[in-house]
């Protein structure tokens, strides 16, 4: 009876004053699933990941991580319980160097709270933790260039970087794929896939290659509601799901 | 390699504290010093806040003030007779700040930009309004005043010569210096630049910002209460003005004009505006008024400070490229003059006719030329010479800002 679902979403609905963005989502993710969220834009995606990660406070509805209740929690103790996310648009510390970046990303994982006595780099398996991620994501050699400062792709790269390197076993990616190359996407999928080995991990993507390469379920969100659940053949196969919103990219699903 | 040029500047600055006030020996020179010391303290430790953590803080004196105000009472407890030597008293400052800080922050922390900077300003006027409403603990407008060779000696020092003073305050200088150095290289100080860039995302990675932000006040709190126990001794007297408004923008003017971008930058403005404040103090009235316009020059195009623009240049000094720029610099160095030399005109003027109408006998003279500022003549020499001198500057600035561009460019490809 312990198999209480990862992240459980129990009617979650948000208005943004009289627009209702979400109006009845439920969704259950397993641990150690891999789970995307697909729908046509504005249907409610990234505003979910809201919910999920306390940045906005829910309307109503409950959402519960491994069975614990967390929907009224901040966004820095539902990252205690082990949720970390990258967002759609990029948000890194641009003033920072990649590494330190990285670090900071790490720092709570990692044992520095908050601490003033000590020096950073005396955290040895922090500095180890970053220097691993940044090999990992190819930034080795752009280890000092401030954030604010790097390609488009690179900067894309840093932003999973900063939802994995603290070692979360929930993580959230938000269009971790958006604006990259062909070249870039397979990297960033080939690393997604890795770190999410043993995790369980909740995507939001736009590119259904990438989508029915990864997922082992999908979630549809349409107009504030899931239209559908489950795996990538019974979504492919869902008549609802064509017509709200495949439609327009049908052909990858044949 | 590393280690050298991190400890390099840190025994140049322990060597010039050490010999400069056997270079500059007099009383007067020995007190600028200890100003400029006091002054990189409390701009260090208001840059912890505005250049590392990017919180505005119009209120930063209320730190250094109340901390001096401590300090002040416990050294007037020494006078009386408590063993309590003069050195210590910086740490009786650094108590008073985090303590005051640790208050304020409560009421702060939790804003953010423009809210946290309004927020700091409500706080120190309601704080200046309360020390002068109760006299018996600040002394009212006079404010309280203490000896500081009252304390017990130490090895037969009593400190109360200038000299004994001085290095006690560069002392403690140094210290508060290292140990803001330090800081900025702990996790909380990382954090703090993290807050700084991006606020909401260090709370998905497990930080309360404004958690963060509180804990960082209180450092910054306890260095300005210690610039404030330096200040206590000395001046031997803390006021309400040490408080208030314009104490806490000669702060943030200071550390603009060094640069808020590096850590020795307040150093460099505190040093800077202390010179000016004394070397233009006694021949203008209106240096204030020069201040206020470098400092607005500075922001406008050199928002780095002055440690911007000697980092924007070292390396290019260190190639040898430096030289390539000396000829587009020098086509806007006449424009510059003109323009100054029409602003000095202009503000000397308006200051020389205040005072006549306040009952100055008439005429004066700026630079020993004559200049009655009751004839149209400097008045119109001065605004043709701002004229002239902004349009050339404005005709020239862009052709110099090219020419770095392409070395800078250059060097960095
Ligand atoms: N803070 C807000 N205030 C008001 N409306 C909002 C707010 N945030 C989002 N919305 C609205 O909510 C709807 C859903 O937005 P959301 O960003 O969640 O969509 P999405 O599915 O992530 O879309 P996309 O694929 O374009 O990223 C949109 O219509 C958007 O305009
Ligand atoms: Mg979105």
């Amino acid at each position: 009876m312990s198999a209480a679902p990862a992240l459980l979403l129990d009617g979650v609905v948000k208005n943004f004053g009289l627009v209702h963005v979400l109006r009845d989502v439920n969704i259950t993710v397993a641990a150690g699933e891999r789970h995307a969220i697909i729908g046509p834009n504005g249907a409610g995606k990234s505003t979910l990941f809201h919910m999920i990660t306390g940045r906005f406070p829910v309307s109503g509805g409950r959402i519960s991580l491994h069975g614990r209740d967390i929907t009224d929690m901040s966004s820095y103790d539902i990252y205690r319980l082990g949720v970390a996310r990258s967002f759609q648009v990029t948000s890194l510390f641009n003033r920072l160097s990649v590494f330190e970046n990285l670090r900071v990303g790490a720092m709570r994982n990692k044992g520095a709270g908050h601490a003033w006595w000590r020096l950073l780099d005396g955290y040895g398996p922090l500095r180890e933790r970053a220097e691993e991620m940044l090999e990992m994501l190819g930034l080795t050699a752009r280890r000092n260039v401030p954030a604010g400062l790097l390609a488009y792709a690179d900067q894309r790269a840093l932003e999973i970087g900063l939802a994995i390197v603290g070692g979360a076993t929930t993580i959230l990616l938000d269009e971790p794929t958006a604006g990259m190359s062909r070249h870039e996407t397979e990297r960033a999928v080939a690393l997604i896939r890795r770190v999410s080995e043993g995790r369980t991990l909740v995507i939001v993507e736009h590119d259904m290659g990438v989508v029915f390469d990864l997922a082992d379920r999908i979630s549809v969100l349409d107009n504030g509601r899931v239209i559908a659940s489950g795996t990538p053949a019974d979504v492919r196969g869902d008549p609802a799901v064509r017509s709200a919103y495949l439609g327009a990219a049908a052909e990858v699903l044949t | 390699m590393r280690t050298i040029s991190h400890t390099l500047p840190w025994v140049i600055a322990v060597v010039l504290v050490l010999v400069a006030p056997h270079v500059f020996g007099s009383g007067f020179s020995i007190s600028l010093l200890c100003r400029m010391a006091i002054a990189a303290v409390f701009a260090l430790s208001f840059n912890m806040l505005m250049g590392q953590g990017g919180m505005m803080d119009f209120g930063h004196a209320v730190y250094l003030g109340l901390g001096g105000f401590l300090a002040m009472h416990v050294m007037r407890a020494a006078d009386a007779g408590w063993w309590i030597p003069t050195p210590a008293l910086p740490i009786v400052g650094a108590f008073g700040g985090v303590v005051a800080a640790g208050l304020g922050g409560l009421v702060v922390s939790r804003s953010t930009r423009t809210a946290f900077a309004m927020i700091t300003m409500g706080l120190a006027e309601a704080i200046v309004a309360l020390v002068l409403m109760l006299p018996r603990l600040f002394g009212g407008e006079e404010g309280i005043n203490a000896d500081r060779s009252g304390g017990p000696p130490i090895f037969g020092f009593d400190f109360g010569s200038p000299l004994e003073a001085y290095y006690v305050i560069a002392f403690w200088a140094l210290a508060a210096a290292g140990l803001m150095f330090l800081f900025t290289r702990t996790p909380l100080g990382r954090l703090s630049n993290a807050v700084r860039d991006n606020a909401e995302r260090v709370g998905f990675l497990g930080y309360n910002p404004g958690r963060v932000r509180y804990f960082v006040y209180m450092f910054s709190g306890l260095f300005a209460g210690l610039a404030g126990g330096l200040q206590a001794i000395n001046d031997e007297i803390i006021t309400s003005a040490n408080i208030g408004s314009n104490a806490a923008g000669a702060v943030l003017l200071m550390t603009f004009i060094g640069g808020v971008g590096t850590f020795a930058g307040p150093v460099v403005g505190a040093v800077v505006v202390t010179l000016m404040q004394m070397a233009l103090g006694t021949v203008t009235e209106a240096w204030q008024l020069y201040n206020g316009l470098i400092f607005i020059v500075m922001v406008l195009w050199a928002p780095g400070g002055i440690s911007g623009i000697i980092l924007a240049h070292a390396p290019l000094v260190r190639s040898g490229q430096a030289r390539r720029l000396v000829p587009s610099y020098l086509t806007v160095l006449p424009g510059f003059v003109a323009a100054l030399l029409g602003t000095i005109g202009l503000s000397e003027n308006a200051y020389r006719l205040q005072s006549i109408r306040g009952g100055s006998p008439p005429g004066g003279s700026i630079f020993g030329i004559p200049s009655d500022p009751q004839t149209m003549t400097p008045w119109l020499v001065s605004l043709a010479l701002t004229a002239v001198g902004l349009w050339l500057v404005a005709r020239t600035a862009p052709r110099a800002r090219a020419a770095w561009l392409e070395i800078a460019g250059g060097t960095q490809a």
